[in-house]
């Protein structure tokens, strides 16, 4: 909302202050300003009031007059090319030596030859106003002529742009802000008294309202006789300043009047009232409204409409009706003033998507004892500067009035939530001059003026008193709370994380949603709960249709991402949530953590020997993982959803399968257009995060170990880790280390089977092991390869 | 020729010959030739005992004095030629350091991740802990346990985006805001309490420079005996200066939350141009940080908790933002861009 400091001053003397200070104050009250702009005429003072004595043809040109003028001091004759105006006309006179809005410097020229030292000037011209078809005439006793121009105009200003929260409709206006300030000043307000003079007869016109729920007040007002026209230049500077574009007298009051006292007020031209008959009510269903901005409207049956005893005439407190429109040939005009429900306009306002000035009042709530008011300024206005004869018969149809309430805060309530002892008289002064009436100080009982239905509450009035009272003035402390650091989860979160980054993968970041498109890519099957994603309902594209079942489909886009950005080798992960059907009131959301990686591992491209990434590098990434955080596991060969099928296991902690790790399958990576070998894994993070338990040192051995190999010929078929596995437990406490140094297929090797070797560190913590130490550890080794593998150790 | 000059002799050939030695191998050679078992000092020391008496004490020190120079010139000549062939084989192996190395793989955490660690830390220090909640939440927990009215316009489907379950279809939502583990909390536990709640929140806006309908928040809860708006002051400027440096300045300014009454902004002296205005602070010299305010005590009747008991403050900041204004990301959506070319820049 854009507020004039002089328009203020008509309400409160404000003491001497820079424009930033005086902006300081008011963001320091709640009113924050956006912005400061500091206006001044764009012209020098050669730009002088005239009057028009003769306007005549151009002797050589059709298009152009000689215009005649009274400069006060004597005769002058400019060229002009506007039609405009006649003889008597008082019009703004640029002398030559003048600089206009546009930079433009007015000389002696001479005119397809007549002289003409100066120019008359449009309102685009001198930078007030868009007006540029015509020159801007001025009013008859506009000034003495010869008076500079620019000294007539309210000129220099300070225009502040304020946010106003929603929980402030007072301060909606000029006069609301000016309440304010004259309240931190502790100044008077000067409330405008209004002199009416109704000089017509009674309206005929009738009103009924409806749906009092949605329009508790409504008044409406005849004046005849007027006669559209623009309004005068000052109350189009203060629109255009204020940001209103000026239209014609009528239109205009009624935004003035609004700006002033924060009460949108709407004129119908009452010769287009069927039976000058209004009726508030509801829409209808399947009604329709053509709107002032010419949009045919679908009605929602909580639209509320101003109508005739048939038609919707307005949106009621959003927008007006094309058909009932003031227009220039308008007489008669019915003013609406009304007080309509702040969230019924809101939502109406939503529902249409019209954030018209009107709706920025009535949503926060207007004051219900302003219609009569406002209505009275208007009417006058209307009187004095559009020739209006005000009808008698006010309609003030307010059936259940709104009466002020009162609120108990009790005597410590202030210090209790702010933390600093405000003396009880203070309290009460700065309440009484925000227009609150203040009795006793234990409790303080407070009548609520309606202005400010925000207040309810002790806590409302506490607000009241600190911003007056200043938030700069409250005192600061920093209270500890009992501790306890980070949990588990959030320690364990930072060690994956950690442990990713430390494996060289670059953390990403997508959004919960994906297209269903993405899902179906994946090829879950239809019994897999990642299959039938929870829907968006409202979703803003198709691309954002449902929630994420699983943190791969944004791997695998941002992969494609990347390669399509020429970005060869990529390893990413994310940790985040993902969504899934439930019968609970909302959707289960495991936390989960996936990587996924294409193109070849980092290294030296000179050497000419970087590997491409596959499987075995997903089970790396478990492997680093599984080491930071001190997870025992088993790894299981699978074929898993998504997952090509000979290259994918599940991950196992105990009895739980905690994720799966592999490549991707290469026609879900092709869904996604991503080329080449994906090595990639999705995890549950709950699992990984769950605290290790207690780790307690142990000294390692000081004596040497024995290191020996084995080979084994086993079946094609066995597991790696199972051979592991058997080896571990087979070999007693002894065995240090296990390393599967060696698979081998072929010749000398039976079809269908193969080797691996492993190499195998024996060590006692209490002396040196001999070679027989170690046989009964080797034999024990080879017997359970064969019981439990059908290995048979090769060489031995 | 007497025993001592035949050795004279022997020393003299052995200094010539070492002289001429160029490689270990031959050093060696010529050691045992020299100083060995069958060599004539060997020979000579042997020959001692039938010297006579007399003799025998000066041809002894003659040849100890022999043998020892002998041994010193050779050990001398091994330690030159071992320099020799150790900087051969260095001269041998040079190579171009300044060829790219087998570096580690490093990756990097997310930077909107490291200012989210970063602001919980500081709360930490403080006797703060972190609570996490649901991101589709209930409409209950997000908007009615928070004191919003039903009509308010935070609720529209044009702002909020609503999600496919159970039979109500305005009952579930993409959080709109972290302010829902607020009450969540509360009923899980007494007072006192003080937590910080990172994580995502939603609103219906289609990506540009300054929106991404998804977006990272960070909400703070304060609830005790005898908490006060000066509470409020002393811990958000406590973590503004830990956050932008002990030198900032911070301002509050009344605002408007449906859950805090009062309710407030803080504001921070630009750390860019201390306060001289510039584009980080859009020329005000301030920067918005986040809003804050004293709980209502609708939100503590929601949870259970006598509002005339306790008091407390709560607060909210917009972590990409921060992360936004202190690296100089100058749009929202980076973040969620991955692009190598913008993560490797989140060391």
């Amino acid at each position: 909302m854009r507020v004039s400091r002089r328009w203020l001053s008509e309400f409160v003397d404000l003491p001497e202050l820079t424009a930033a200070e005086l902006a300081g104050v008011m963001t320091g009250i709640g009113l924050e300003v956006e912005s400061v702009d500091e206006v001044d005429v764009a012209f020098n003072d050669r730009v002088i009031v005239a009057r028009v004595l003769e306007v005549d043809r151009h002797p050589n040109a059709d298009k152009l007059r000689v215009a005649r003028l009274d400069t006060g001091s004597g005769p002058h004759e400019v060229v002009c090319g506007a039609w405009n105006f006649e003889a008597g006309a008082v019009v703004p006179l640029a002398l030559p030596g003048t600089v206009l809005a546009g930079g433009l410097e007015v000389g002696e020229r001479e005119i397809r030859g007549v002289s003409s030292p100066g120019m008359i000037c449009s309102e685009a011209e001198l930078g007030i106003g868009e007006e540029a078809g015509g020159i801007l005439v001025l009013a008859d006793d506009h000034a003495p002529l010869g008076t500079p121009f620019g000294g007539t105009l309210p000129y220099p200003d300070v225009i502040y742009d304020l946010a106003i929260t929603p929980n402030r409709p007072d301060a909606m206006s000029v006069f609301g802000v000016a309440r304010d300030l004259a309240a931190f000043f502790d100044l008077p307000l000067r409330t405008p008294e209004v002199e009416l003079r109704v000089a017509g007869p009674d309206t005929g016109a009738t009103v009924t309202v409806r749906d009092p729920d949605l329009c508790p007040r409504f008044t409406a007002r005849e004046i005849r006789d007027v006669r559209p026209a623009p309004s005068p230049l000052w109350m189009r500077l203060r629109l255009r300043d204020a940001g209103v574009r000026p239209i014609s007298n009528v239109v205009d009051i009624t935004n003035y009047v609004m700006l002033e006292l924060g009460q949108p007020l709407h004129a119908f031209d009452l010769d287009r009232i069927p039976d000058e008959t209004l009726v508030i009510r509801r829409a209808e269903p399947g009604e329709r409204l053509t709107t002032l901005d010419s949009v045919d409207r679908a009605l929602d049956p909580d639209d509320l409409l101003v109508a005739g005893p048939t038609e919707g005439l307005a949106l009621a407190g959003v927008m007006g009706g094309e058909d009932s429109e003031v227009a220039d040939d308008t007489s008669r005009i019915l003013l609406e003033v009304a007080h309509f429900s702040a969230s019924g306009v809101l939502l109406t306002g939503k529902r249409h998507g019209l954030r018209t000035e009107a709706v920025a009042r009535f949503e926060r709530g207007v004051d219900p004892a302003l219609p009569p008011r406002a209505s009275d300024r208007a009417a006058a206005l209307m009187a004095e500067l559009a020739g209006g004869t005000v009808c008698g018969g006010f309609v003030d149809v307010y059936p259940e009035p709104i009466e002020p309430w009162t609120v108990t805060l009790p005597g410590g309530e202030v210090s209790r939530l702010l933390g600093t002892d405000i003396p009880a008289d203070e309290i009460a002064a700065i309440l009484r001059r925000l227009g609150f009436a203040v009795e006793g100080d234990d409790p303080f009982v407070v009548d609520v003026p309606t202005f400010r239905p925000d207040v309810t509450r002790p806590a409302d009035l506490v607000e009241e008193v600190a911003r007056l009272f200043g938030y700069d003035n409250i005192p600061v402390r920093v209270p500890h709370g009992p501790g306890g650091g980070l949990p588990p989860e959030e320690l364990g979160r930072r060690a994956v994380r950690n442990a990713m980054v430390g494996a060289g993968y670059h953390e990403m970041l997508s959004y919960s949603f994906l297209g269903s498109r993405d899902i179906e890519a994946m090829r879950f099957p239809s019994d897999d709960r990642r299959s039938s994603p929870v829907a968006v309902r409202n979703p803003l594209n198709e691309e954002e249709g449902v929630l994420r079942t699983s943190l791969l489909p944004g791997l695998l886009k941002a992969l494609r991402h990347n390669q399509s950005r020429n970005n060869e080798d990529v390893g990413l992960f994310e940790i985040g949530k993902v969504f899934l059907a439930s019968e609970g009131p909302i959707p289960d959301q495991p936390d989960r953590l996936a990587f996924a990686a294409v193109g070849a591992l980092p290294g030296p491209v000179w050497e000419g020997r970087r590997r491409e990434r596959d499987a075995h590098d997903a089970v790396g990434v478990w492997e680093t993982l599984a080491a930071a955080l001190g997870i025992s596991y088993r790894i299981l060969q699978s074929v898993e959803p998504a997952f090509h099928t000979g290259r994918a296991g599940r991950i196992a902690v105990g009895d739980e399968v905690i994720g799966v790790v592999g490549e991707i399958h290469p026609a879900v990576a092709a869904g996604f257009e991503v080329i080449g070998r994906v090595a990639a894994g999705e995890l549950d993070l709950g699992r990984l995060v769950e605290p290790a338990g207690r780790r307690t040192f142990r000294a390692p051995s000081s004596f040497p170990p024995v290191v020996f190999d084995l080979a084994f010929d086993v079946d094609d078929e066995v597991a790696a880790a199972d051979l592991i596995g058997v080896v571990q437990n087979a070999g007693g406490p002894a065995l240090e280390r296990v390393v599967l140094f060696d698979v081998f297929v072929g010749p000398p090797l039976a079809e269908g089977r193969k080797s691996l070797a492993v190499r195998l560190t024996v060590r006692d913590p209490e002396r040196t092991l001999s070679d027989d130490d170690v046989a009964p550890v080797r034999e024990a080794i080879a017997a359970a390869v064969w019981e439990g593998l059908g290995g048979r150790l090769r060489g031995g | 020729m007497s025993t001592r000059e035949r050795l004279r002799d022997v020393e003299a050939e052995a200094a010539v010959r070492l002289a001429d030695v160029t490689d270990l191998e031959a050093l060696d050679a010529l050691e045992t030739e020299f100083l060995g078992p069958s060599s004539a000092i060997a020979e000579a020391r042997r020959g001692l005992r039938e010297v006579a008496e007399d003799d025998r004490r000066e041809l002894g020190r003659v040849i100890n004095e022999i043998a020892t120079s002998l041994g010193a010139a050779i050990a001398a000549r091994r330690a030159d030629l071992g320099a020799a062939a150790e900087e051969a084989r260095l001269r041998a192996e040079v190579l171009d350091i300044t060829l790219p190395g087998r570096a580690p793989a490093r990756g990097t955490s997310h930077l909107v991740m490291q200012v989210c660690d970063e602001i919980v830390d500081i709360f930490v220090a403080l006797g703060y802990t972190v609570a996490s909640g649901p991101e589709a939440e209930t409409a209950f927990y997000n908007f009615d346990a928070l004191n919003t009215p039903e009509t308010h316009p935070s609720r529209l489907e044009s702002d909020t985006l609503y999600v496919a379950h159970g039979d109500d279809p305005e009952g579930v939502l993409l959080r709109t805001q972290t302010s829902p583990v607020q009450a969540r909390y509360m009923e899980q536990h007494d007072p006192p309490v003080y937590i910080v709640v990172p994580g995502r929140v939603f609103r219906r806006d289609t990506t540009d420079a300054t929106h991404t309908p998804v977006f990272h928040q960070m909400e703070g809860l304060t609830v005790d005996h005898g908490i006060t708006f000066a509470d409020l002051k002393g811990t958000l400027a406590y973590f503004a200066r830990e956050f932008f440096g002990a030198d900032r300045t911070v301002r509050f300014q009344p605002h408007f939350f449906p859950f805090t009454e009062p309710s407030g902004e803080m504001l921070v002296d630009c750390f860019a141009c201390e306060g001289s205005g510039c584009r980080v602070c859009s020329r005000t010299g301030w920067i918005e940080l986040l809003g804050c305010g004293v709980v209502d005590p609708n939100v503590f009747e929601a949870v259970g908790y006598d509002p005339t008991e306790v008091t407390g403050f709560a607060f909210g900041v917009g972590i990409d933002r921060l992360a936004m204004i202190r690296y100089g990301v100058p749009e929202l959506r980076y973040f969620f861009d991955p692009d190598l070319r913008v993560l490797e820049q989140y060391r």
